[in-house]
């Protein structure tokens, strides 16, 4: 018995004419045997090895299959790439493949979607893999300050209900961190791990990932701003002591004619200037706050009890 | 061998106007149609919309003359035109050529109404970054059929052969002799090509490929659905690029869905239109006669699942539909058109005394293009 949801495969392809092609094949088979309807979105992000050929190569050879080729002007990432394939996709569920390296069981995508449909929002699947001490500390470091509901991980891909996907668009004005909003979008997620197949290769590194790590960090976690805040007022507090210092030393001897008033003028105008800047930083926190939030709040289902 | 003041090929709206302007003038009129009835195939099979110009943001020309007309259309036809609805355009806030703010100034500039409505009123979140109430409308192709038959039958100086292909064209100065797969034969100074997704094998049979349009040919489908209650009373189009609209069919109660991207199932670009259907369609097709796509044995299976879906992902949940049937027809596209989306009526005039004027058109409410072709105000 095939399912009869409308299921959308978005696909992300960057340099990956290699083995697109057998990918393509192997999810195909998957979603054509347990779908009676489903579409392929190959979102290609300015390839230049002979991706787009291999795609179209599999398109010609497949039965059935609406496949569509989303390719990028340039070069732009597999964030917003991903976002614009989404946006395409029309399906009920929206699988998300971030990479085209296949180091699991295609079984396992069905699994990810029976799960999503026992009341699950967005279910992912992460590899038990060892990452880089980079994307550890990062995650660490996200989880730790980043409020949201569920932890951060590596993920292979995820399927996403039509539900979380408007959820999402209707949270936030733009998508610069896919994983971050899902985690926060307040509905429910699963996410299930595999041992990864030996000899399948490992899913590439984005290249612009320092940068996403960073804009992350500032968008959805407050460590900047305390970072820059805390800095604030240890530099304030130094300056205190130091004026401190200088009128201990006036009334104790007999400085340098003018270094009394150099140092308190300098103190004055440090601790005005930290000052200042510690508003500054508030008002900047409160603006990203503003402009990239729209909801100041979210929620999982509204349960009404009536006899 | 009959001898007619004019031979019009084609009963859809094209044909069936020209006729009757024709015989209005007293002229003597034969009108030749391959079906055995007329609208058969894409003067009923379409979205059946009274053109207003919304449709094409990036084409001023083609706004401001679909605009033009409008009135006019209704005013002649309006017993067969359906108002009482909100039609609603939106732009897509992903993949739209035209953004919410340039469809209002669009609209502006070509003196359309436009109204801006709150687009969560019919979209799920963040999907379409402008919704606008607009007027247009669509019309009962069945009521038009019967009234210009009607009409049609008050002249007796008009003709209507049906189940009359045309199968030669051929100049003898100073007529046409026109050729049915009947073997009969007819002759006028005067020919008018009315056979939209046929006209380039008409054109061919009596001139050479040289003058035949260029053109893509399409096979499309509209899905005819059952609504809702709130979506009863409105259109909706979703604009400019991969989209869908649902909106009312005439009068018939239902309402018709198409997408850009799914309701073209299969394209030629070839000169005549080649399909690897035609194999299947019992000899009733092949790219020098086209058959009709609605009735073929090897019509295409629906594409409702995604057409239905992909309006789904944009409408409000209340706003259901429901499958009903589909409707399949060739569409001729001016290869031209496809950077600008304009859909310019082209007339055509192959040749003088005799005359032989060849008409493409999508939409319902420039027929009036026709006015000067049959008042003999031609110039090639």
């Amino acid at each position: 018995m095939k399912e009869s949801n409308f299921v959308s495969a978005v696909v992300y392809v960057h340099q990956c004419g290699g083995h697109i092609g057998d990918f393509l094949a192997r999810l195909h088979g998957l979603l054509a045997d347990n779908f009676k309807q489903f579409e392929l979105i190959c979102v290609n992000d300015a390839s230049t090895d002979g991706s787009v050929e291999a795609i179209r190569a599999f398109a010609a050879g497949a039965e059935g299959p609406m496949v569509s080729i989303l390719n990028m002007s340039y070069y732009q990432g597999l964030e917003a790439s991903m976002n614009a394939g989404v946006d395409l996709a029309i399906g009920d569920f929206v699988f998300e493949f971030d990479s085209t390296v296949m180091d699991y069981d295609p079984a396992l995508i069905l699994e990810v979607y029976r799960t999503a449909l026992t009341g699950f929002d967005i279910v992912s699947a992460s590899a038990q893999e060892r990452t880089p001490l980079s994307s550890r500390l990062f995650y660490r470091v996200f989880n730790r300050f980043a409020h949201t509901q569920y932890d951060l991980d590596t993920e292979r891909f995820r399927v996403l209900s039509r539900r979380a996907i408007n959820r999402v668009h209707a949270m936030s004005r733009a998508i610069p961190y896919r994983k971050a909003l899902y985690a926060n979008c307040g509905l429910k997620l699963e996410r299930l791990r595999y041992r990864p197949l030996p000899g399948s290769g490992r899913a590439p590194m984005a290249r612009e990932r320092s940068r996403l790590a960073t804009d992350a960090l500032i968008l959805f976690t407050g460590v900047a701003y305390r970072l820059a805040l805390w800095l604030a007022l240890v530099m304030m507090a130094v300056t205190l002591i130091v004026t401190g210092y200088t009128v201990a030393v006036y009334l104790s001897g007999s400085p340098v004619e003018g270094w009394t008033t150099t140092m308190l003028f300098l103190g004055f105008g440090f601790f005005g200037l930290f000052a200042i800047l510690t508003l500054v930083l508030k008002y900047l926190s409160l603006l990203v706050d503003l402009t990239f939030k729209r909801q100041n709040y979210v929620f999982e289902s509204i349960e009404k009890i009536s006899r | 061998m009959q001898r007619w003041d004019k031979i019009i090929i084609g009963a859809g709206l094209y044909g069936l106007y020209a006729a009757l302007y024709a015989g209005r003038k007293g002229e003597r009129v034969l009108v030749l149609e391959g079906e055995d009835a007329p609208f058969r195939r894409a003067t009923y099979i379409n979205q059946a919309r009274v053109h207003m110009g919304y449709h094409y943001p990036r084409s001023y020309a083609t706004a401001v003359k679909s605009a033009g007309y409008f009135d006019r259309f209704n005013r002649d036809f309006g017993f067969c035109v359906h108002r009482s609805f909100d039609q609603v355009y939106a732009t897509s806030s992903a993949f739209s050529w035209t953004d919410g703010e340039q469809f209002e100034q669009f609209c502006r500039a070509a003196g359309i109404r436009c109204d801006r409505v709150d687009a969560g009123r019919y979209f799920n979140p963040g999907l379409c970054d402008g919704a606008f109430l607009t007027e247009e409308y669509t019309y009962d192709a069945h009521i038009l059929r019967d009234w210009f038959l009607e009409r049609l039958g008050e002249h007796p100086n008009v003709s209507l052969r049906w189940a009359s292909p045309v199968t030669a064209l051929e100049r003898e100065d100073p007529v046409y002799r026109v050729g049915t797969q009947d073997g009969a034969w007819f002759e006028s100074p005067f020919v008018l090509n009315a056979t939209y997704a046929s006209s380039n094998q008409i054109i061919r049979r009596a001139l050479g490929p040289e003058e035949a349009f260029g053109i893509k040919y399409e096979l499309c489908e509209i899905i005819l659905c059952t609504v809702d209650k709130p979506l009863s009373g409105t259109g909706i189009t979703v604009m400019d690029g991969p989209f869908f609209s649902i909106m009312p069919f005439g009068k018939t109660g239902l309402h018709s869905l198409t997408s850009v991207t799914f309701t073209p199932h299969m394209a030629s670009f070839d000169p005549l239109p080649a399909f690897p259907c035609q194999a299947s369609s019992g000899g009733s097709c092949s790219p020098e006669r086209l058959g009709n796509c609605d009735s073929c044995p090897a019509r295409p299976e629906t594409a409702w699942s995604y057409m239905s879906s992909l309006a789904r992902k944009y409408l409000r949940p209340e706003f259901g539909f429901h499958y009903q049937g589909s409707l399949f027809s060739m569409k001729p596209i001016l290869k031209a058109s496809e950077v600008d989306d304009s859909r310019p009526t082209v007339v055509r005039v192959h040749s003088h005394s005799p005359t032989l004027v060849s008409v493409l058109s999508g939409k319902i409410n420039t027929v009036y293009d026709l006015d000067q072709v049959l008042e003999g105000e031609i110039d090639s």
